[in-house]
């Protein structure tokens, strides 16, 4: 057996275990309700901020803390508290991710990717 | 029907722009066929004019299209929509360029217009023997570079997407109500460059960075070449002067894109692995990896298939990235997330299309070659007809990856002579394979958004944390390679020789090493981790060790072995710089400080470990807080044009404890009517570290348009006895209501009646104020009173009773200045970033030292 030969089963070990323990540790996207029935499990769950309740910050309380209700891709909505202070433009965001887990029936999040319309996007009209 | 008239357009601009299109389109396709026939036959061909001539005209009409677009920007010829919503009439000359590449068409077109200048390079510099094949690739490539610009419908199919198409024709904007008139023209500004982008980063970084994307054509269409010529070996040496330019440029494009966003972008850092980073860095990657194995080549030979496996898949990768960022497949995934143009098919077939190419040069077989391409037609043909695409695609890349393997082990040249574990060749290619598997792993976990697509998973983007983990390990074994492998001699070297001149460098990086990893890493942090962290923490140590090793290594090889002499140290400069980035990015990381820790009373501990990471200051007008070494005090807002910056004094203490003014920042929010809010950090930068604040949270609205003793809108309140209401200054208290009249009284004459109620407002310091609004009725009529609290800044109207309810109704105004106005921000401190910019000169300045070092050899061996 040649050396180049070790150096390829090496590369490929390493190949396969870089896909199979990257697709077992990694979050996938979910919704509440599975969210709920995992409450150790960290999800990211997709779905739209409810703009009929204004969120709550108030940052002389904590500034690192606000929440708001979403409502999830299967419309299930639940109160979210976001550690993290209140994005900017978050009223403008059309779809968001939140990261994070269930804690009895509030879902806390450390993580948020919001979608703007018109942030980065230029293709459509503004009016 | 009556066509309108439209007034003032130049229709002929645009009629020219698409000329040129066409043209480029047209030439590129005859450059293509005419050095692919000069390439079959004898050099003195009329074939070789013809393709001569076809590929000037192409480069003339990219120049040209490229003119006309700066033309039409130039004079704002608003009718063209590329100008429309790229550029407006206020906009300074220097933004001018930056709505060029701004836009997708205007990008392809800087990358075209990059690719013609190396490829006359590449012409006039190339061996007459090599000129036919490699500029039939490098025209192949145009021809699909041009198809992008062409934007005209086949069916329902768009092919590209036009920068010349008129506002009024172009479908997102064509219903638009003012295009609908003649004289749209007369008062239409654009729409303007979006002012996040509005800095000189945007300038520079976009043409390095394209320049980078172009250089790595030029070693795939050698490597190409050199399988379809089946001549293996002779196409490495031109081209890997070509290979080092382009790790310089490219490198130098990815580094100005950490820079910006660390300068100008609220990321909290230079580099997040955003997947339009990654789609960068790894062409890098694997670049960094062919420029090693074609020194192997050069030196010793052999290594033949690496050295076209990296060169091809440098620039598959660049189009790979192409089709991640541009089809808008990552969605959510990433910041940069382009826009759709509805080019995800053509970007597919751009992409598949040159790695059947590779695959059918690779074969050295009739039968199968026929066999492949036709099994590759019917699939294309039975994807568009029935669907099922995915399955297809999956099923031609299985076949595609197996045809590759056969044809390796049956057709490819492999050496017979086996490297000796102790040779220079063995570890340089060692270190090659490990950038190709590191570059690997940065594709497979950026590429998460496609897979979900091909295999309908629902699997979310990995995290930045996990990128690291998986990095750093590659990292410390690129690092000891590069310490030691120069060391090593090509075929055999001497072990104890070579252990001797290691070993100075080797004692120094551990002790200093050890030295500064153990408090950085173990003193504090190391017991009270987890695991995982713990694992982290001594990754950490031994990537700083390791590149320790390499900064001293190459030093000494540089000073000791060549005398420090400049020509032949391209190589270890470059290593030094190398070295010194990863250090400067793991100390400011691993070691980056919040220093704006909430100060809230909230007992977050309650909340679990998870979430106990505070990050963000509330900062009130006129406070100083302590944060990290410093005292900082918000002095206001000033806002310029669309932008308010929130000044900040910096104070540190001296000998006697008083407060010294250390520095200013001003951290900005654009107020972007276009994008919504941005926030811009401002970095403070010393030697050793760098302070970086931004905001987080603020209010702004523009303090000086209301006069700070105004009252804002009244709020109204519905109260009972004894109930309070919560002003910014005081709290009010119902006392008691009192009345002139009984009811019965009231009833019987037609006098005033007037109710009284007794407010108590307390303010902050406990101090108590009376408020006694009236509510005066007059023949059922209730007359307008107000109440004046001057010392607390409020005002009161009781404006009515609910006798039902048994509540009154007040109405209370506060005035502006009550609300003290406040910022939430967030500071880092991120030590000796300044390690990771000095690394980035240092390796800059080795790689050129490099090229003007390969190009002297290549002159001196040509005479």
């Amino acid at each position: 057996m040649k050396k180049i030969h070790i150096l390829g089963i090496i590369v490929i070990a390493v190949a396969i275990g870089v896909i199979f323990t990257s697709l077992q540790s990694s979050a996938t996207y979910s919704d509440f309700a599975e969210a709920t029935a995992n409450p150790d499990i960290e999800y990211h769950v997709v779905g739209k901020l409810n703009k009929t309740i204004p969120v709550q910050y108030d940052p002389k309380i904590n500034a690192d803390e606000c929440s708001f209700m979403m409502v999830d891709n299967k419309g299930i909505e639940k109160k979210v508290v976001l550690h993290k202070s209140v994005p900017q433009d978050f009223q403008k965001s059309e779809q968001i991710v939140l990261i994070g887990k269930m804690q009895g029936n509030e879902f806390h999040a450390n993580e948020i990717l919001m979608k703007c319309p018109s942030k980065y996007n230029d293709g459509k009209p503004q009016v | 029907m009556n066509k309108t008239q439209y007034i003032g357009e130049h229709l002929w601009v645009g009629q020219l722009g698409n000329a040129f299109v066409v043209l480029s389109l047209v030439a590129a396709l005859m450059a293509a066929v005419g050095y692919y026939f000069y390439s079959k036959e004898e050099l003195t061909s009329d074939w070789k004019k013809f393709a001569r001539l076809s590929f000037s005209i192409h480069s003339f009409s990219v120049i040209g299209i490229a003119a006309t677009l700066f033309y039409m920007l130039f004079n704002h010829f608003y009718e063209y929509a590329y100008v429309w919503q790229h550029s407006n009439n206020s906009m300074p000359m220097q933004y001018i360029m930056s709505c060029f590449w701004e836009g997708q068409e205007g990008s392809f077109l800087l990358w075209s217009f990059w690719n013609v200048v190396l490829g006359n390079i590449l012409r006039k510099t190339i061996d007459a023997k090599w000129e036919a094949p490699t500029m039939a690739i490098f025209a192949l490539v145009q021809v699909f570079l041009a198809s992008m610009l062409l934007g005209i419908y086949i069916g329902d199919y768009k092919l590209g997407t036009n920068p010349f198409i008129l506002l009024r024709e172009n479908p997102d904007f064509a219903n638009l109500p003012f295009v609908q008139m003649e004289n749209y023209l007369a008062k239409l500004d654009g729409r303007g460059l979006n002012p996040l982008l509005m800095n000189y980063w945007m300038t520079i970084h976009p043409p390095t960075l394209f320049l980078g994307f172009s250089s790595t054509l030029v070693p795939f269409v050698f490597a190409i070449a050199g399988l379809w010529k089946r001549d293996f070996t002779t196409w490495q040496k031109p081209a890997l002067t070509w290979t080092f330019f382009s790790i310089m440029i490219l490198g130098t494009g990815i580094l100005m894109g950490g820079a910006w966003a660390y300068e100008a972008l609220s990321f909290g850092g230079f580099w997040a692995w955003d997947p339009v980073e990654n789609s960068s860095l790894v062409p890098w990657l694997v670049m960094v990896g062919a420029g090693h194995v074609m020194i192997i080549n050069k030196n010793r030979g052999g290594s033949l298939f690496m050295t076209h496996l990296l060169a091809i898949a440098s620039f598959l990768l660049v189009l790979y990235s192409t089709f991640l960022t541009r089809s808008g497949i990552l969605g959510n995934s990433s910041v940069h997330a382009f826009t759709d143009l509805g080019m995800q098919a053509q970007l597919v077939i751009y992409v598949l299309t040159f790695v059947l190419i590779c695959v059918v040069l690779l074969i050295h077989d009739k039968l199968i070659r026929v066999s492949y391409l036709m099994i590759s037609f019917l699939m294309l043909f039975a994807g568009v007809m029935f669907g099922h695409k995915i399955t297809l695609l999956l099923i031609w890349l299985a076949l595609s990856f197996v045809i590759t393997i056969y044809s390796y082990i049956k057709f490819f040249p492999k050496e017979e002579e086996e490297e000796s574990l102790f040779s220079r060749e063995f570890w340089m290619f060692v270190g090659s394979l490990v950038f190709l598997l590191s570059s690997l792993v940065i594709t497979y976990f950026t590429s998460i958004p496609v897979l979900n697509k091909l295999f309908s998973l629902e699997k979310a983007p990995i995290k930045v944390a996990d990128y690291n983990m998986w990095q750093t390990p590659f990292a410390i074994v690129v690092l000891l390679l590069v310490a030691v492998t120069q060391y090593l001699k090509y075929k055999k070297t001497n072990l104890k020789q070579f252990l001797k001149h290691i070993s100075l460098a080797g004692a120094l990086s551990v002790v200093f090493g050890l030295s500064a990893a153990i408090p950085l890493y173990f003193l504090k942090d190391y017991s009270t981790s987890s695991t995982t962290d713990k694992w982290n923490l001594i990754s950490y140590a031994l990537l700083f060790i390791s590149a320790l090793f390499a900064v001293f290594c190459n030093l000494d090889y540089w000073m000791r072995i060549l005398k420090g002499r400049m020509k032949h140290a391209g190589a270890s400069i470059a290593h030094i710089g190398f070295a010194l980035i990863l250090l400067g990015a793991l100390i400011s990381t691993s070691k980056k400080q919040t220093i704006s820790q909430n100060t809230s009373q909230k007992n977050v501990a309650s909340l679990g470990e998870n979430f106990s990471a505070k990050k963000s200051l509330v900062l009130t007008i006129g406070d100083t807080l302590p944060m990290g070494n410093y005292l900082v005090t918000y002095k206001g807002k000033e806002r310029k044009g669309i932008d308010v910056f929130f000044n900040m004094d910096y104070f540190t203490k001296d000998k006697d404890g008083k407060l010294v003014k250390a520095f200013e920042l001003s951290p900005m929010v654009q107020d972007n009517p276009r994008m919504g809010q941005a926030s811009n950090p401002d970095t403070k930068h010393f030697l050793s570290n760098d302070i970086y604040t931004h905001i987080t949270y603020a209010d702004l609205s523009d303090a000086k348009a209301v006069k700070a003793d105004a009252y804002k809108e009244p709020t109204n309140y519905v109260g009972h006895m004894r109930d309070t209401i919560f002003a910014d200054n005081a709290i009010i208290l119902i006392d008691s209501i009192t009345t002139n009249l009984t009811e019965e009284q009231y009833s019987k004459n037609d006098s005033m009646l007037v109710v009284t109620a007794v407010l108590k407002a307390i303010d902050i310091n406990g101090k108590t104020y009376r408020a006694t609004p009236k509510y005066i009725l007059k023949n059922n009529t209730v007359l307008p009173d107000e109440f004046e609290l001057n010392e607390l800044g409020l005002k009161f109207i009781f404006w009515k009773i609910n006798p039902n309810e048994g509540s009154i109704e007040i109405q209370m105004s506060e005035k502006v200045n009550n609300t003290k106005e406040f910022v939430v921000l967030e500071a880092y401190m991120f030590p000796f970033i300044n390690v990771l910019w000095l690394g980035c000169l240092v390796m800059i300045v080795g790689t050129t030292v490099a090229i003007i070092e390969r190009r002297r050899v290549n002159k001196l061996k040509a005479q």
